[in-house]
C-alpha cells in the first residue's frame, strides 16, 4: 500500500461520502437538543426516511418525487417524537427507542411484502440521486477531480445547510429564541414566549434534514435499500453532537471525524481483520467523548473554583 | 394626590379548602415604594402572583389604572406595564447581559438581530436608570447582584410602570442590598412604581413610602411609614411581641470540634488559609464574615464534601480528615446546610423520605434492609409537630413547601441526629421571624445538652445574639477571635471587610 497523492484523493472522497450524512443528522440532533427534546429517534427516523425515499424511486421514478417524501417522512417522525416528548409529557429514551423499534419493524415488513425479500432490494433500473460531474477538472486537475468524484448534489447542499443553520442560529431572531430555549426554557416561558410551540416547530422543520441524509443513504453512492441501512448513524450522529458543543460548524468537524474513521476502516481492509475495523468508527465515538467528558469536567471546576 | 396605578378589591384566592387569601384589598399609587410584609405563608406572595397573572383569583377584582382587567398569564399583565423581579432568576447563562434582557422584543433587521443597536440600546437604559451593567457581559461570569440588575432592567425595557419585587435581598449580600435599596428610590424618584414583598423589616424601614402588614391571608394593617416603627410592624406581623432571650452562661467542657491548619487550594488560589478554630461542648460559636470570604468552603471542609488540601479536623479528638461524610455523621456530626435545596434534601422526595435521610439504616425505621413504613411515618408526623413545618401530609413533595417550611424540616432532622457537633449554616436564610426565632431556641437547647454548635450565618444580627465566641473570617483566613460581649457589631463590620480595629 503506497501513499500516493491518488490514493489520499480517493480516502478524501470516501470520507466525504461518510461525512455527510453524519453532518445532517448531526444538524437535525443539534436542533433537537436546543429545543430541549432528547431525540434518540434519529435512527429510526433516518431509516424510515432511507426507506421510503427508496420506494418511491423504485416504483414511480421521479427523484424530486423521492427525495420530497424522504424529507417529510424525517419531519413526521421528528414531528411525532416532538409531540410526544414536549407536549404529551413521554419519556425521551421511551419514545425514541419506540420510533427505532417501529420502524425497524415497519421497513423489514414493507420490504417482505412490497419487495418479496428479506436483506436487499437493489434494482439496476432504479437511478440514484444524480451525481455532480466536475468533467472540467479531470484534465487539468485530476486528483481534485478525484476527490470531488461522484458526489451528489445533496452532499453539497449538506455544508450549505450547516452554514444556513449557523446564520439561522447566531443571527437571525428565530434563532436567538431557540438557543434561548435551549438554555433556560423556563425563562422564556416567563416572559410570554410560547416555548412548546417552538420546541415541537424546529425539530420539525429540521427533520427534513434527516430526510435528506435518509436519501444519501438509498439513493446516494448506491442505490439499494438494505435492512439497517441507517448501521447506528442516528446514534453517531448524537454524539457528534456532543463533540461540536452545539455549534452547526463545529458540526462539520465532527461528522468529519466520524466520517473519517468509517472511511479509514474501509481503507484498512486488507491489513487488519475485519471484525476489529468494523468498531473503528464506534471505538473512536466512545474514545472522542470520553476526551469531550475529560476536558469540559476540567474547564467546569477551573470556572466554579473563580 | 397621585394617580393610582392598580387596585385590587376583594381579591379571594382558595387552594382547596385553605384560603390563602381573604378578602385583601390592596392599592398602589403612581410613584410610591409599597411594602407587603408579613410572615411566610400570610399570603403576600399569593396576592402579587394574582396581580402578576400567575394565579387565578377565587373571586374579587382588579384595575389597573382605573381599567378592569383580568389577566390569564404573565404576559397579560406585562402588556399593561406590570413587571416582577422574581425571587429565583429567570436568566440565559450562556448568554450576554444585552440579549437577556431584550429577548422576546428583539432589535431586528429584517428577520436578523441587530446587535450593535442591542448593545447601544441596553448601555442607554442601563444609564438611564444608573443600574451599572456590561451590555456585553455574559451572565454565567455575574455575581448574583449583577443579575438582578439584569432582572430589573430586563422588566424596565419591557417599559413596566410598575414593579414587583418579590424578597429580592434573599438572595443578596449586605452590601448588594445597600444598591438594591438604592436602585428602588432611584427607580421611585423616575416616576416607576413599585410593590417590595419582603419580612425584613429594616428594609421596609429603609424604602417604604407606605405599608400593608399581612397576617393569615389577610391585611391587618395598613401604615404609612412616618407613622410607624419596626417593632410596631414586627407586633403587626407575628401577633404577639417578640420575646427577648436570656441566655443563661453555661462553662464550655472539652472541645467537641477542632479545626488545626485548615486549608484548601483550588487551582492555585488559596481560598482557606491555615484556618484554626475550635468548638467546645456546650458552646456555640459563629463565623462572621461576608459572604464569599470562604464559609461555604469552610463549612465543605469540616463536613467532609469537599477534600481540604492541609490541616486536620478532629470530632471529639478523633482525626476525620481524610473521613468521608457518611463517616463524620456516624462519628457525631450533623449539618445543616447553607443551601437546603442543593445539599440539604431532596426536592423530588416527599416529605417524610427527607425525614427519614441518613437514618434509614437505623433500627426502628428498617429491619434486615426493608423499610418500616409505619415508624418512618410516625416519625415524620413527629418532627413535622415538634418543628411546626407546615403541610397537607408527609407525602407532600418537598419543592412544595415554601422555603421557610422546607428549612424548619431539614433544620428538625438535623437537630434530631443529637448529635454532639452541629454544624449550622445559614439556618435562618429566606425564613421570617417565627420560625426564626424557633430554629434560634432549638440551637440554644442543644447547646444547653452540651452539644457544640457552629454557626455560619451572613446575618451579623443571629451572629451576635446566638454566639458565646465570634471568628471573623476575612479572605480565608480567621481575622480575630472574641467572646461574647467583647466586640460590637460595628467593630465586627469593620473586620469583616477586612480593617482594623484601633485597641
Amino acid at each position: 500500500m503506497t501513499l500516493s497523492a491518488d490514493y489520499l484523493a480517493q480516502v478524501f472522497n470516501t470520507t466525504i461520502r461518510y461525512l455527510t450524512p453524519i453532518l445532517l443528522i448531526t444538524l437535525c440532533a443539534n436542533i433537537c437538543s436546543k429545543s430541549r427534546v432528547f431525540n434518540i429517534g434519529l435512527e429510526g427516523t433516518l431509516l424510515s426516511s432511507a426507506f421510503f425515499a427508496y420506494l418511491v424511486q423504485n416504483k414511480v421514478g421521479n427523484i424530486w418525487l423521492a427525495v420530497s417524501v424522504g424529507m417529510l417522512t424525517g419531519m413526521l417522525f421528528t414531528f411525532i417524537i416532538a409531540l410526544f416528548i414536549v407536549k404529551l409529557n413521554g419519556q425521551p429514551m421511551i419514545v425514541g427507542m419506540a420510533v427505532n423499534t417501529f420502524s425497524q419493524g415497519l421497513t423489514t415488513f414493507l420490504l417482505q411484502t412490497i419487495f418479496h425479500t428479506k436483506g436487499v432490494v437493489n434494482d439496476v433500473k432504479v437511478t440514484g440521486l444524480p451525481k455532480v460531474n466536475l468533467t472540467f477538472l479531470e484534465e487539468k486537475f485530476p486528483i481534485v477531480y478525484k476527490m470531488f468524484s461522484k458526489l451528489t448534489a445533496v452532499d453539497y447542499l449538506a455544508f450549505v445547510l450547516a452554514i444556513v443553520m449557523f446564520i439561522i442560529l447566531y443571527r437571525t431572531v428565530i434563532g436567538f429564541r431557540i438557543r434561548c430555549i435551549g438554555i433556560n426554557p423556563e425563562a422564556a416561558k416567563s416572559l410570554g414566549l410560547r416555548v412548546d410551540r417552538y420546541r415541537v416547530i424546529a425539530p420539525t422543520l429540521s427533520g427534513c434534514m434527516i430526510g435528506l441524509a435518509g436519501c444519501l443513504l438509498s439513493l446516494g453512492s448506491v442505490t439499494m435499500f438494505m435492512q439497517d441501512i441507517s448501521a447506528a448513524r442516528g446514534y453517531v450522529a448524537l454524539a457528534a453532537n456532543n463533540l461540536c458543543l452545539g455549534h452547526p460548524l463545529g458540526a462539520i468537524a465532527s461528522s468529519a471525524l466520524f466520517g473519517f474513521t468509517k472511511a479509514l476502516s474501509q481503507i484498512l481492509q486488507n491489513v487488519a481483520p475485519m471484525q476489529l475495523l468494523e468498531c473503528i468508527p464506534y471505538a473512536s465515538t466512545i474514545a472522542a467523548m470520553a476526551i469531550y467528558y475529560a476536558v469540559t469536567t476540567r474547564k467546569h471546576k477551573k470556572r466554579k473554583a473563580l | 394626590m397621585a394617580e393610582t396605578m392598580f387596585e385590587m378589591r376583594h381579591i379571594k384566592k382558595m387552594y382547596g379548602t385553605l384560603a390563602a387569601n381573604d378578602d385583601v384589598s390592596i392599592r398602589l399609587d403612581k410613584g410610591e415604594i409599597l411594602c407587603i410584609v408579613g410572615e411566610n405563608g400570610a399570603g403576600k406572595s399569593t396576592i402579587m402572583k394574582v396581580l402578576y397573572g400567575l394565579e387565578q383569583p377565587t373571586a374579587g377584582e382588579i384595575l389597573v389604572r382605573g381599567e378592569r382587567v383580568r389577566f390569564r398569564t404573565p404576559s397579560d399583565a406585562m402588556a399593561k406595564g406590570i413587571g416582577m423581579v422574581q425571587q429565583h432568576f429567570m436568566l440565559f447563562e450562556d448568554l450576554t447581559v444585552a440579549e437577556n434582557i431584550v429577548f422576546k422584543n428583539e432589535v431586528r433587521k429584517g428577520p436578523f438581530l441587530d446587535r450593535k443597536t442591542t448593545f447601544e440600546t441596553v448601555r442607554q437604559l442601563s444609564e438611564k436608570y444608573a443600574l451599572k451593567i456590561d451590555p456585553k457581559a455574559k451572565i454565567s461570569d455575574c455575581q448574583v447582584g449583577l443579575r438582578q440588575r439584569v432582572e430589573i432592567l430586563k422588566i424596565l425595557y419591557q417599559n413596566a410602570e410598575i414593579i414587583i419585587f418579590d424578597e429580592p435581598s434573599a438572595v443578596l449580600t449586605p452590601l448588594e442590598v445597600e444598591g438594591l435599596l438604592e436602585t428602588m428610590r432611584n427607580l421611585a424618584a423616575a416616576g416607576k412604581s413599585i410593590v417590595l414583598i419582603t419580612h425584613k423589616l429594616q428594609e421596609v424601614m429603609a424604602v417604604a413610602d407606605r405599608i400593608y402588614v399581612m397576617r393569615l391571608g389577610k391585611v391587618v394593617a395598613e401604615r404609612r411609614k412616618s407613622e410607624t416603627s419596626a417593632d410596631e410592624l414586627a407586633y403587626l406581623m407575628v401577633g404577639h411581641h417578640p420575646a427577648t432571650r436570656d441566655i443563661p452562661a453555661i462553662a464550655p467542657g472539652r472541645p467537641l470540634l477542632e479545626v488545626k491548619d485548615l486549608c484548601l487550594e483550588n487551582d492555585g488560589r488559596d481560598i482557606l488559609k491555615s484556618v484554626n478554630l475550635h468548638v467546645d461542648a456546650g458552646e456555640v460559636v459563629g463565623i462572621a464574615g461576608v459572604s464569599g470570604n470562604g464559609q461555604s468552603e469552610l463549612e465543605a471542609c469540616i463536613t467532609g464534601l469537599t477534600a481540604s488540601t492541609g490541616g486536620t479536623v478532629l470530632l471529639d479528638g478523633k482525626d476525620v480528615t481524610k473521613a468521608t461524610v457518611h463517616e463524620r455523621r456516624e462519628n457525631g456530626m450533623a449539618h445543616i446546610s447553607e443551601d437546603r435545596f442543593l445539599w440539604g434534601g431532596a426536592t423530588e422526595g416527599m416529605l417524610y423520605e427527607n425525614a427519614l435521610m441518613a437514618k434509614e439504616d437505623k433500627a426502628p425505621f428498617s429491619k434486615h434492609g426493608f423499610l418500616n413504613k409505619r415508624s418512618i411515618s410516625d416519625y415524620a408526623d413527629d418532627l413535622m409537630k415538634r418543628f411546626k413545618v407546615k403541610a397537607s401530609s408527609n407525602t407532600q413533595k418537598l419543592h412544595e413547601l415554601s422555603g421557610g417550611n422546607a428549612q424548619k424540616l431539614i433544620t428538625g432532622r438535623e437537630i434530631m441526629m443529637n448529635s454532639p457537633v452541629l454544624i449550622c449554616c445559614e439556618p435562618t436564610r429566606g425564613i421570617d421571624i417565627g420560625a426564626q426565632e424557633f430554629i434560634h431556641d432549638e440551637i440554644l437547647k442543644k447547646r444547653e445538652n452540651g452539644d457544640a454548635v457552629l454557626l455560619i450565618s451572613s446575618e451579623l444580627t443571629e451572629i451576635m445574639t446566638l454566639s458565646d465566641r465570634i471568628y471573623v473570617l476575612f479572605e480565608g483566613k480567621i481575622a480575630g477571635e472574641f467572646k461574647r460581649g467583647a466586640i460590637d457589631e460595628k467593630s465586627l463590620g469593620i473586620l469583616m471587610l477586612g480593617g482594623k480595629i484601633n485597641e
